[in-house]
This record gives structure tokens, sequence and C-alpha cells, in this order.
């Protein structure tokens, strides 16, 4: 029984850095219908960042946070505007470009980032890294317990900011219809570019926050926008709270597949219930509720 | 029409001496190379570019065939070559499969299932140690000391791929293809079976890709799941062998080939061994910008916009006469 | 039109650079395959600096005969087919006298391939597969242990100190992790020791605690462990957070000894054991003056990794020394006449179960003491007696 919660548990906290993650692509692909396969190298930009940060001038990185996270909006917002807004206009066989796109752009910062820092592997270590909070023998690792509660927050707060402001309105109103929006007079350019930079800046945070308890090398990217993928559409797209649930399902599911079936096809996992989800729930969860 | 024949004549004749000319053993594994690409960049060109479907998974295809013939050796006790035969057509089988299950999903979706099912066989490859060998991989002893049987028959693989898809463009298929990729339900509405028509791209594109596969276990002796079944070395260079190349073209993607393989063999080798060491680090860097590059500027690649670029350098040459060397 | 100028660009290409390749006649070239980059790039820094500080050495010393050695070094990227097509631009087109360095066991095996077919000499110095030398190839000889010999050391150490009766197996899916794991079942198979946990992991994970979770329910005697260093450092963590308390744990080498395994584990290295090949202390002359001489010139820690390229460098040196000539059969007659003592130890290849050119060396066994790596068994050779049985929840206060 005890293994049962153990693993329950650690399925939970994890699912809540996989929805830090998942947050700023469900976000992405639900307003431009961009697949943005360099979501994993964002948050690889934002982790060297924080590094940086912490070995140079010793800052913690719950306080990177409020410099990586305005960084990566920058970064995401000029991406958005040199590279991806101008693909729209241009012709071509294949409307799936803009994914191309996102690719290369991937391959670029990845190897920028080796040509810096190089390929061995990077880490901070700050004190409270294996800190946890015990429940009986249950252990809660704390770092782990603080990027939950910072993605709920996070969740709750783009929530608001896409029902009550003004500009999260224009959002919505992008991500429902564009031509609709464009005619009611919402620049749909300038919502875009703003949308892939708040995206990225919630990457940004999910990599700040995983810093501590992980570690940091070049390739780290690709097997994290995978898992950007699958909470995405598991949660449904544009769905902020899709993507904590889908993140905690995620989350569970592997734990869960890596105990009681095998730790090896613990990734294979994830790539089942992405398949199944495709096919048999093409909305995501959201289907099944309204938000 | 004759004016094509007559350059394909000549590139072929040239490919046919060309290892009796260039002896060293380095630069015939390089053209190898680019004549395995060349069938790999063509055959997802057939299912991505002329019928519309973005497979980001080729390299399943490519693994089944790689593994089908390394398990022939190492668990049947015959020999790898026997894969060459039958590669293909496990490819294929799996591939249709595949479709059954995938292609009820448009465009990025199609995408993205590519891309984890792709995942889940090499995973499968990894764990199911008693079958495929695990990690520890699939290792033989090569049949030839003397590349030249393994150059030409990939020459005969590439030439054959080519003229394939040529043939099946040219022919009813062709037209039922492009105009899934067009518009799927609009073909469907005048009564175009697409998913029939979307498996059968994917057969034959997933025939040749397997045959590329076995070609690879029988060539370089050595597979394991995380050099046939990658995502980034195999799928991803297939595709970006077709953008630059020009997708929906038949010359695009052996251009394609040609070029990222020789771009790849330069870096690495550091402009073979002019340049300093540093630069052999550049090679995937280069890539990159490469693909933001054309994306941006060249959407349909180097074929596909090769008006474009005609236009482009007389008018740089002085407008008028056409451009000294790049003319066609 | 312009497949046919891709085609003349690529012939004129080639065929200018096909003759680049001239090179002094009195330096002997050797090649070295090693990754540089990629994940594995630290431990192949640590072996490229160890063949250069070795090289400067030889040549300094008058070379081999009077002519130059030269090392030249070639980036598998940790995998195997670029080793692969790093072997045969050494040998076809850098006509290098033999080969050295293979890290991974996958590059290994695939340059092995290659040089065999070539009927070129190489010598292996890390990559540990046991297949590498079972395959009856007289061209291939290897340095370094084999993975199933690692727990050599550890095994005498279990039999005589811990008598454990359960154990669980941890590694991680790679060519190295996978053969490791199934030659220390089969030690524990021998010892009568109950394999109750045998589980395999992707490496990069974050979170193992589902695995770590077995192995609590299971509590066993002995976790084995087979990780390069990051993961080695969160299984530790993973472990000590959920407070798994065996009656030790032990790495099989590769990342639980190098210096990055505490700086990274923390508390959670502490008293960790590992199985390894080479120790500076250990008698064998010139072992302490190379490890001395290279953290004084590159201001780093080495270990075993670096040890085996020092070595192979010299066995290299040797070599080709006593060759008759440079021609391939006279260079792998003089590999196979091979007698010397080196830094990692007594330099013989010969044949033995399976295997052949075969190096035969013993194995130890280190522990973490208050952060530093310490030789403990066998007795004998320790530099600090050995911490068991092990007191947990003091160590990780």
């Amino acid at each position: 029984m005890a293994v049962f919660i153990q693993t329950v548990v650690a399925g939970i906290l994890m699912g809540g850095i996989y929805a830090l993650i998942g947050i700023g692509m469900t976000l992405i692909m639900g307003v431009m219908k961009i697949i943005n396969l360099a979501h994993g190298q964002l948050m690889m930009v934002a982790m060297y960042i924080t590094y940086v940060l912490y070995e140079y001038v010793h800052l913690d990185p719950y306080a990177a946070l409020l410099i990586t996270m305005p960084c990566l909006f920058v970064l995401g917002a000029v991406l958005q505007r040199y590279l991806l807004n101008p693909l729209i206009k241009v012709d071509s066989i294949l409307p799936e470009n803009q994914v191309l796109m996102t690719v290369g752009i991937g391959m670029v910062l990845t190897e920028l980032a080796r040509m810096i820092f190089h390929s061995d592997y990077k880490s901070v270590r700050p004190p409270y890294t294996s800190m946890s909070l015990y429940a009986g023998s249950i252990a809660f690792n704390l770092p782990m317990v603080i990027a939950f509660g910072i993605a709920v927050l996070l969740t709750i707060g783009l929530f608001l900011f896409l029902l009550k402001t003004d500009v999260g309105k224009s959002v919505r109103a992008t991500a429902q219809n564009k031509e609709a929006a464009l005619l009611l007079g919402v620049n749909a350019e300038r919502i875009t570019i703003f949308t892939y930079g708040l995206g990225a800046a919630l990457v940004a945070a999910a990599g700040t926050l995983l810093l501590p308890i992980y570690y940091l090398f070049p390739d780290l990217g690709g097997a994290f926008t995978l898992k950007a993928f699958v909470i995405t559409i598991l949660g449904g797209l544009g769905s902020t709270v899709g993507a904590i649930v889908g993140g905690v399902v995620l989350g569970v599911s592997e734990s869960l597949g890596a105990t009681y079936i095998s730790m090896a096809l613990k990734d294979a996992v994830g790539m089942v219930i992405f398949l199944l989800v495709l096919i048999f729930l093409p909305g995501g969860l959201k289907r099944l509720t309204k938000i | 029409m004759k004016a094509l024949r007559w350059q394909v004549a000549v590139i072929v004749a040239a490919s046919i001496i060309f290892p009796l000319v260039i002896r060293s053993d380095y630069y015939q594994h390089v053209l190898i190379l680019a004549l395995m690409w060349v069938v790999i960049g063509s055959s997802w060109n057939l299912l991505a570019g002329y019928t519309g479907q973005v497979s980001f998974g080729h390299a399943i295809f490519f693994g089944i065939g790689a593994y089908t013939a390394g398990i022939c050796a190492t668990k049947v006790g015959m020999s790898a070559w026997w894969g060459m035969i039958l590669g293909g057509p496990m490819a294929a089988l799996i591939g249709f499969v595949i479709g059954w299950v995938c292609f009820r999903l448009r465009g990025p979706y199609f995408a993205l299932a590519t891309i984890a099912v792709g995942e889940i066989f090499r995973l499968v490859a990894v764990v199911w140690r008693s079958f495929t060998g695990g990690m520890q991989g699939i290792l033989l002893i090569q049949s030839f000391r003397s590349k030249l049987p393994y150059y030409y028959l990939a020459l005969f693989l590439a030439l054959a791929c080519i003229y394939a898809i040529h043939a099946v463009m040219r022919s009813k298929w062709g037209y039922y293809f492009i105009a899934i990729r067009e518009d799927q339900d609009a073909a469907e509405s005048m009564g175009v079976n697409a998913f029939r028509y979307k498996s059968l791209s994917l057969i034959v594109s997933a025939f040749f890709t397997g045959m590329a596969g076995a070609f690879y276990m029988n060539y370089m002796a050595f597979i394991d799941p995380e050099v046939v079944f990658s995502l980034h070395h195999i799928s991803i260079m297939a595709i970006l062998v077709g953008i630059i190349g020009g997708v929906g073209t038949l010359w695009g993607p052996p251009l394609g080939a040609f070029i990222m393989v020789l771009l790849q063999e330069t870096f690495r080798s550091a402009f073979f061994g002019l340049a300093p060491r540093w630069v052999s680090e550049l090679h995937v860097l280069v890539f990159g910008l490469l693909v933001i590059f054309v994306i941006l500027y060249m959407a349909n690649g180097i074929v596909g916009d090769w008006t474009k670029i005609q236009r482009l350098w007389s008018s740089k040459a002085g407008g008028g006469a056409s451009a000294a060397g790049k003319g066609s | 039109m312009k497949k046919l100028l891709c085609v003349v660009l690529c012939l004129s290409l080639l065929g200018i650079f096909g003759g680049a390749s001239a090179w002094a006649a009195d330096t002997l070239r050797v090649g070295i395959i090693l990754p540089i980059t990629g994940a594995k790039a630290k431990f192949g820094e640590i072996e490229k600096l160890s063949f250069e500080m070795a090289l400067k050495e030889i040549n300094a010393a008058g070379g081999v005969n009077g002519k130059k050695l030269e090392f030249l070094f070639e980036d598998d990227t940790g995998r195997p087919e670029v080793a692969r097509s790093a072997a045969e631009k050494l040998i076809t087109k850098d006509k290098v006298l033999m080969l050295g360095g293979g890290y991974g066991s996958s590059e290994t095996f695939a340059i092995a391939g290659v040089a065999q077919q070539n009927r070129i000499p190489f010598l292996v110095n890390t990559g540990s597969d046991d297949k590498i030398t079972e395959q009856g190839w007289e061209y291939i000889f290897r340095l370094n242990p084999p993975v199933s010999e690692y727990p050599k050391a550890l095994a005498s150490f279990l039999t005589e100190v811990v008598k454990p009766k359960t154990a669980a197996i941890l590694y991680e899916n790679t060519n190295f992790g996978s053969s490791g794991s199934q030659e220390f079942k089969a030690i524990c198979q021998r010892l009568g020791i109950q394999v109750v946990v045998e589980e395999g992991y992707e490496h990069g994970g974050v979170d193992f605690k589902p695995i770590l979770v077995k192995v609590k329910d299971k509590n066993p005697d002995l976790v084995y462990m087979i990780s390069y260093v990051m993961d080695a450092s969160l299984l530790m963590r993973q472990a000590m957070e959920l407070r798994i308390k065996p009656k030790l744990f032990v790495g099989g080498a590769a990342g639980f000894t190098l210096p990055e395994f505490p700086k990274n584990a923390g508390k959670a290295a502490e008293k960790v054991f590992s199985a390894t090949l080479w120790y500076q202390t250990l008698k064998y002359p010139g072992a302490m003056d190379y490890y001395n001489k290279f953290v004084a010139t590159y201001k780093k820690d080495t270990e075993y990794h670096g040890a085996e390229a020092y070595a192979a460098a010299y066995v290299i040196a040797d070599v080709l020394k006593r060759a008759k000539s440079t021609s391939p059969d006279d260079i792998r007659k003089a590999l196979s006449e091979t007698d010397m003592m080196t830094v990692f130890g007594p330099v013989k290849f010969i044949s033995y179960d399976k295997k052949t050119n075969q190096n035969r060396l013993p194995t130890y066994l280190v522990q973490w003491i208050d952060g530093r790596l310490e030789l403990v068994w066998p007795k004998e050779l320790a530099t600090k007696p050995y911490v068991y049985p092990i007191d947990w929840d003091a160590v990780w206060k």
C-alpha cells in the first residue's frame, strides 16, 4: 500500500512540473495553432540563464524566476516576430512549414548552447535540493512541492488573465477565430507575438524550477517537448486547467507504469496515452468539461 | 522533356563510373550514405510532399528494415542479405497498420502521432532484449571488404526508388495523391477514397525506407535502437532532406540528400582537415540555420523554388542574360 | 541541370581533397577515437588530456626510435555509426598505423568491426562489453578488463564481509548498463544471492522514485547500480529522500567514481561503494605521479579512464618501437607480444575463457568517505579501512 501511495505522490509532484511545461505550449498551440517543436529548447535556454545566475551572481533559482521569465518572453516574442509570423504569408506546398521552422529554431538554440557551455552536465545545488517533507513514511520532495504550488498559481493567474483582462480576451478571440478577431479590431499579429512570448515565459518558469532537482545539458529540450505535447493534447488545446490536469494525469500514469509495469517503458506509457487521446478523444479532457 | 532525359543519363553515367575513378574508401563511403538518404528522403517525400501527410516517424520503417535484416542473421540463422528482400515488405506491412490507426488524424496531429509511434518502437526495441539484443545491438561482419558492391547496390536502390516514384506520380495514383494533399475533403467528395490512397502512398514509402534500413544493416554491420529508430537522426533528417531539396518534386530529395550528407561530412571533418578543429562541431548548427533560411526564403526547397532562385540570380547578374553557369 | 551541377561540384570537391593527405615521412600516426562531444564528453575529455600528456612525454624522450609519434583524434560523438565513419576515415584517408581509444561499448564494437575487416590493429582502452574480445578477432586487443570482471573485488568483499542474501540491480538501458547488469546477476547467482529487483531505466530521467519505491518495498541487503554520473547522483539523492537503507549501496564504476558524483549528490554520495579499475595509490610505477601531474597540469581530477588512456599511449609507443616495420601485421605481432608495466598495471594480452587478446587485471573496491574516494578492498591495498556496517541515519543527518 505504501508503495502505491508513494508512487502516486511522486507522480502528482512530477505532474506539477509537467503542467508548467505544458501550460506554455497549450497557450501557443491553442492560440496560434503552431506546433512548437522548440518548446523544450526554450526551457533549456531559461535553465542556462538560471545556471549562470546561480554560478556567477549566486542568485537563488526562485529569485532568478523574475529574470528568466521576462528574458524568455522577449526571446519568444522576437522569434515569433521575425521567424514565425512571416511564414503565414509564405506560399508553399506544405502548410507544416511553421512546425519545421520551430525544428530549425530548436536545433540552432541547442547548438548555440553547446558552443557556449559544451556538452557536459551542469547543475545547481542549493541547500534545499534534497529536502523532503514526510507524512509518515511517504516523502514529498520540497522543491517539487513548491514547483507544484507555483504551477497552480500560474494557472490561476493565467486563467484570470485570459478571462478578465482586455489583452487576455483578445488572445482568446484570436484563438477562436482569427479573421473575426481582426474584423473586430484586434491586432492579430501583435497578439501572436505576445502569446508566443507568454508561452515562452511560462516554460521558462518550468525550467528554472526544474533545475535544482535535475541537471542541465544542451540536448535536454527534445524529451520535454514531447512531454509537453502529450499534456497539451491530453488536456485540450488552449485549456489552462487542462494543462494542470493533463500534467498530473501524465505524471501519475508514468509513475504507476514505471512501478507496476517497467521503469524502462515509462516513456512509452506517455506515448501510448498520447496516441489513445489523439485517436479517441480528439478534444482532450477539455471536451469532458466546459472550461 | 528530352533535355531532362539527357541530363538524367549523364548523372546516372557519372554515378556509375564514380567509384572506379575515385578509389578512396572514405569518399565512396560518403557517397553510399548520400545514396541511402536519397532513398529515405524520396520515400518520405512521396508520403509528405506528394500526398501531404507529413510523417515525423520515418525512422520506424528504417528501423524495421534494419532489424529484419539483423534478426535474420542473429535469430533465424539466415544471412542478413535476406533482409533486403524481407525488410521492405515488413516495413510496408507495419506501415499499413500504422496508417490504419493514424490516418484519421489530419495534418499536424498526424505528425505528432508518428512521433509517438516512433518513440514507442524505439523503446520496445530497447526493452525487448531477447529479440532485438536491446542496447547491445546487433553486430555482424560485412560480407564484402570492398565498397564497390555496396555502392552499386545503393545506387541501384536509389535509382529504382526514384523511378518508382516517378512512375507512381505519373499514374492515376499520382493525381489522387496530390488531390488529397491539396484538399482531402474535396477529393473525397469527388469519390477519391482518401484512406485507400493515403495507405498506398504510405506502403510504397515504407517499403523503400525499409529497404534502405536493411541495406544499412548489411553495410554498417552494427545497429542498435538509438541508431535506427532515432527521431533526430533519421526521422527529422529525412524531413530536412526533403525540405531543403524541395518537397513535392522528384529531384528535390535526391539533391537534398547529397547536400545534407556532404555538408555533414564536410563540417565533421573540418573541411577535410583544412579548417581548424572546432569547425567540426558546427555541422548541426549549420543544418539548423539552413533549415531556417530555406523555410523563410525558399519554402519549396532548392528544386521547388528553382525558378525563383534563377530569377534572383539573373537579376543580380545584370538582368537579361541568363546567368552563366547556373542556367538550366 | 541542377543535379548535374551538384554531382560535378561533388566530384571536383572530392577530387581536390582526395589527395590532400600527404604526411611527413618521419612521424608515426595513430588514430584515437573518443567521445569529444556528446553525452560522454566528460570522459572523452579526461582520456584525450591523458593521451596528450603521455604523448608529450613520449616525444620529449625521443619519440619512437627517433621518430615523432602523432595522435590523430576523431570525435565519435558517442554514437556508433559516427565511430564507424571516424575509423574508416582514419584508416583509409589518414592511413594511420593503428587505432586506439574506444570509450562506449557500442562505439568500440563498431570501430573494432572496421579495424578487423581492414586488418588494422586496434587497442581498446575503455570499451567494456565482454563480446568485444570474444569474437576471435586477431587485430583487436583490449587493455582494460571487460565489464564482467568489474565487480571481482566486490565479489570477494561480499563473500568475506557482507554476506548479503538479497540484491537489487538497477541499470541504465545502454550497452554498458545492460551487459553490466547481466554479468552482475550471474555473479549473484554464483554467490547464492537472490536478485529481488532487476530494473532498467532510460538514462536522463528526472524521477526515479517509482523504481526506488519498489526497491524500498523489497528491502534488499545490497543495491547495485550501473549508471553514468548524473543518473547516479539523482538515484542516490532520491534513495536518501525515500530513506532506503540497505546494508550497502554499490555502484558499478563509471558515474560513481567521478568527482561530479559527490558534487551533485551531496550527502547522498557518502559511504557509497563502487567497483573501480584503478586507483592512484596502487603500487604501479608512476601511478601517483600520473595523478599528480594531471591534477597540476589541468587543474582537475582524473580517475581510471584517464589512467587507461595514459597507459594505452605508452603501450602504443612501446609496440611501435618493437614492431619490425610499419606494416599492420608486424604491428599486430608486436602488440601480441606486449609484456610491460604501465601506470594502469601490467599489460599482457592473453586468451582465457572465450576471450582473446585480453589483458587480465584485478579490480578494486572504493568507497566515498568524508567526500573523498578511498580504496577500501582488497584490505592490503586500502588507503582507509572500509566503513561497514553503515548507520544511514547518522550519515544522512
